[in-house]
């Protein structure tokens, strides 16, 4: 993904070292590297976060609006994802670089929700078959430094569980007509269930062993990495292969065992992630150490 | 919406008229009549059966190869040009390019379909693109690119899977060198049953259909290189446990390794033809 | 060795053939191609037919909607025809919006069918709804009289519309449709459209392959419907004497006899 040029003595270097189990960075294959979540930093955004891991540096925002639902599910909300990748984050993105990658993101994110078991988008039916919600989620890659779907969906999932959606006080017919009135405190919100969105699971593989977390030297030695969309108990969600080149079978078997386990972890890391920062937005005066104060 | 003035216009909005239909007929029909999934499908299938294939190379004589499938109601057509270079391209790639375009017909569907590219289109043809890149010997044509036309005549399920066997077959009659014929086939789940090789109608029940929580659901499409056993693209939708999806798996390669013959046939018989037409011209 | 004479000399190894009166594809030089129809292929369109001329293949699929009519024209409902020249058809088209030539093409059908369809009768109610018909024309195989091609599709693809019955209630505002009560379009005119090509400002090919459209000097086309012509279309290029354009009509004349009845056969058995 991001333009890194190694020599072939590099890259046999990083092949050994994932042989032996330790990585450039002293970690083993399946350690995720250090990750930062802040919450809620964009005023402007019903719901916001911003995930940082190692040089991986995304910032999503979520805006609520209301729409009309489509004329073949009339009981069903929206919700739709854009990627931008930012000129900034790494030279390849210039110009139309980044729009394949944009792309592939946003048509994995949508694939991962479209389970009515994950993100039930009933909730955001407001009056059947008239009006609803539409979640917009604005996803900013400001930085690429590897395994960006991972990151991505974590920031997704904070920023979802972010997300304060207005309640709606009265809804009625007039003619044609829908009056809508919203609650005037802008407090009186109600937040959306996250306990079943999938966190993304990047399994790239290097020689015959199959890491979580590449950095981007890394992805440069892999010739195929798997996403898998893993929610916390477990389940897969969806499962794309995004690099070329193929995986036998076997492979692709051990690499769901691994990946459903790893997901496991990295979804409940984030619970408690998410509970942490929820206690910290909470105290008085919560101290913000991200770039947009 | 911006006004195409390439094109006729019709008027700004028109609804198909299905949406209209009269309250009287029963709408939901797959779903109040099977409590659960039947044994034996609307079309008279078996659960693990797949549909009958039809494929055919050298359809479309302007092109360098082409190929067509016929999966009962799914059609697809594909055809493959000589590679050229890479337009605006600034850098040299060590490795030749797969340019795929699907595109959906407007009548293909339940629903029209618009003429421009759609999201579900472009995700469509990146993983065609996933799923051939593998068995393209690339770095035989260096800074060049092979472009790949898919266009859907008529989708009625396992639109992907036959899309990347029609293009697969398309690049083998265009002689682009490669490793080993790709072949696809798709896979539904619904209520922990499987479904081989889905129609639309049971494609839709696999995506929505829901009783009770945790019952797993989903749509599994994968594409392999028989001789190599080497899976090239792996897409999964809904939600299932991994011994779930390891099952369908097993399924799925299976079904690939049954289509691959097939298209062997094919091909083999296309170079049949050709060499007896060679003979009968020469003499 | 005729392979690599007419890569290089194209235009000369025509002229070799055509020194004895043939065509490198065995024809006369006024033999048109076989043609084949089949229709209702396409079960998620309203209609379709596909027509295949020598090569040439051109797919038709009609799609109906509901729509309100426009405000200048509120008893009329729409026929929108579309030809589309995908890239998959021929290496000289690119993805994008349509070519110059698709363009054309569609113009060319448009007008040629404007008679077909009486467009008052797809009125469901005057000012509040009526019948959108979208009829695209898809070519598969661009290899000469791609336009001749489509409007035999077409003609082929309306005749096996059939519209559900609609009722429209003007309190609700909203119509019904009975999806069991279905009839047929009534078709006012069939148009065929017969193309021909000038080679070197005197020999007139007929039904020209995608290679003499490309080597031709001038194109014409001439629609008929029966005895009657309907239009001559004749974009430019070298002259023709009135002897050549009466031959020529003849010829198109006895083809839209031909054609017509092939439709009319394609469409005679009871449905599938």
């Amino acid at each position: 993904m991001a333009g890194v040029l190694l020599s072939e003595a590099e890259k046999t270097f990083i092949l050994h070292g994932v042989q032996n189990d330790l990585r450039n960075d002293g970690r083993s294959k399946q350690d995720y590297r250090p990750i930062e979540l802040e919450m809620d930093i964009v005023t402007h955004a019903n719901g916001s976060a911003r995930v940082r891991l190692a040089n991986t540096d995304i910032l999503v925002g979520v805006k609520t609006e209301i729409d009309v639902p489509k004329s073949d599910q009339p009981n069903q909300g929206k919700i739709e994802f854009f990627v931008d990748c930012s000129a900034n984050a790494t030279p390849e993105f210039e110009g139309k670089g980044g729009e394949d990658l944009a792309t592939e993101i946003s048509n994995f994110l949508r694939s991962s929700f479209a389970s009515p078991l994950s993100f039930d988008l009933k909730t955001l039916c407001i009056l059947k078959g008239v009006q609803c919600w539409i979640l917009y989620v604005d996803i900013l890659i400001l930085e690429c430094g590897g395994n960006l779907f991972d990151a991505v969906s974590l920031a997704v999932k904070a920023a979802l569980h972010n997300t304060m959606v207005p309640n709606v006080e009265t809804v009625a017919m007039d003619g044609g007509n829908v009056d809508l009135q919203l609650s005037g405190d802008p407090y009186d919100c109600w937040r959306l269930d996250i306990t079943n969105i999938p966190c993304l699971v990047t399994l790239t593989k290097i020689g015959e062993h199959l890491i979580v977390d590449p950095t981007a030297e890394e992805e440069e030695c892999s010739m195929a990495s798997l996403v898998l969309a893993v929610t916390e108990n477990g389940r897969i969600n969806s499962i794309c292969k995004t690099s070329v080149g193929s995986l036998h079978p076997q492979t692709l078997s051990d690499a769901l065992k691994v990946g459903a386990e790893v997901g496991v972890g990295l979804n409940k890391a984030l619970k408690e992630a998410l509970a942490r920062e929820e206690k910290r937005l909470q105290a008085d005066k919560p101290e913000r150490f991200g770039f947009l104060k | 919406m911006p006004t195409d003035n390439r094109r006729i216009q019709g008027p700004e909005v028109s609804t198909p008229y299905c949406l209209f239909r009269c309250s009287t007929e029963n709408q939901g029909k797959i779903r109040s009549s099977s409590p659960d999934f039947p044994p034996v499908r609307k079309d008279g299938r078996a659960l693990l059966e797949h549909r009958k294939i039809y494929v055919k190379t050298g359809v479309v004589s302007q092109a360098k190869g082409s190929a067509y499938i016929e999966l009962n109601n799914t059609k697809v057509i594909c055809s493959v040009f000589d590679p050229r270079e890479i337009p605006n391209r600034v850098e040299y790639s060590q490795h030749g390019e797969l340019y795929c375009v699907l595109k959906f017909a407007p009548f293909s569907c339940a629903m029209r379909r618009a003429h421009q590219q759609d999201s579900e289109e472009k995700e469509l043809s990146l993983n065609l693109k996933r799923a051939l890149e593998p068995a393209v010997c690339r770095h035989e044509f260096p800074n060049f690119q092979v472009d790949i036309y898919v266009l859907i005549l008529e989708s009625d399920g396992g639109t992907l899977a036959a899309s990347i066997t029609c293009a697969g077959l398309a690049l083998a009659d265009a002689h682009v060198p490669m490793y080993d014929l790709v072949t696809a086939a798709s896979l539904g789940v619904v209520r922990g049953v499987l479904v081989k090789d889905p129609t639309e109608e049971e494609e839709k029940v696999c995506r929505e259909e829901l009783e009770g929580i945790n019952q797993n659901h989903g749509l599994i499409t994968v594409s392999l290189m028989g001789a190599h056993t080497q899976i090239t693209q792996m897409w999964q939708t809904g939600s299932m446990t991994t011994t779930c999806v390891s099952e369908s798996l097993t399924h799925l390669i299976q079904s690939c390794e049954e289509i691959y013959p097939i298209a062997q046939r094919c091909l083999v018989k296309s170079v049949v033809d050709t060499i007896s037409k060679k003979k009968i011209s020469e003499q | 060795m005729a392979a690599q004479y007419k890569t290089i000399h194209p235009a000369k190894y025509y002229r070799d053939f055509l020194a004895h009166d043939l065509r490198p594809d065995g024809r006369a030089p006024d033999k048109t191609r076989t043609v084949t129809v089949n229709v209702n292929s396409i079960s998620t369109a309203d209609g379709s037919a596909t027509v295949r001329i020598g090569n040439t293949t051109v797919i038709c699929g009609v799609k109906a909607e509901l729509g309100k009519p426009k405000a200048d024209e509120p008893e009329c409902g729409f026929m929108v025809p579309n030809v589309e020249l995908p890239p998959l058809c021929s290496p000289l088209f690119r993805p994008g919006p349509p070519s110059e030539e698709a363009q054309a093409m569609t113009c060319f059908v448009s007008k040629a069918t404007s008679e077909m369809v009486d467009l008052k009768e797809l009125c469901v109610s005057v000012d509040n709804l009526a019948w959108v018909l979208h009829i695209d024309m898809i070519c598969l195989d661009y290899d000469g009289c791609v336009q001749d091609a489509c409007l035999i599709a077409l003609s082929a693809a309306l005749r096996t519309v059939k519209l559900p019955k609609v009722e429209y209630d003007a309190e609700t505002k909203a119509p019904s449709v009975f999806l069991e009560e279905r009839t047929d379009l009534s078709i006012k005119s069939s148009p065929v459209s017969t193309s021909f090509a000038v080679f070197d400002d005197e020999i007139i090919l007929s039904d020209p392959t995608g290679e003499e459209e490309s080597l031709s000097s001038a194109k014409l086309s001439v629609v008929t419907d029966g005895e009657v012509i309907f239009s001559v279309h004749k974009p430019g290029g070298s002259t023709l004497s009135e002897t050549q354009l009466q031959d020529c009509m003849s010829i198109a004349k006895d083809r839209a006899n031909l054609v017509n009845e092939l439709i009319t056969v394609a469409l005679s058995p009871v449905d599938r």
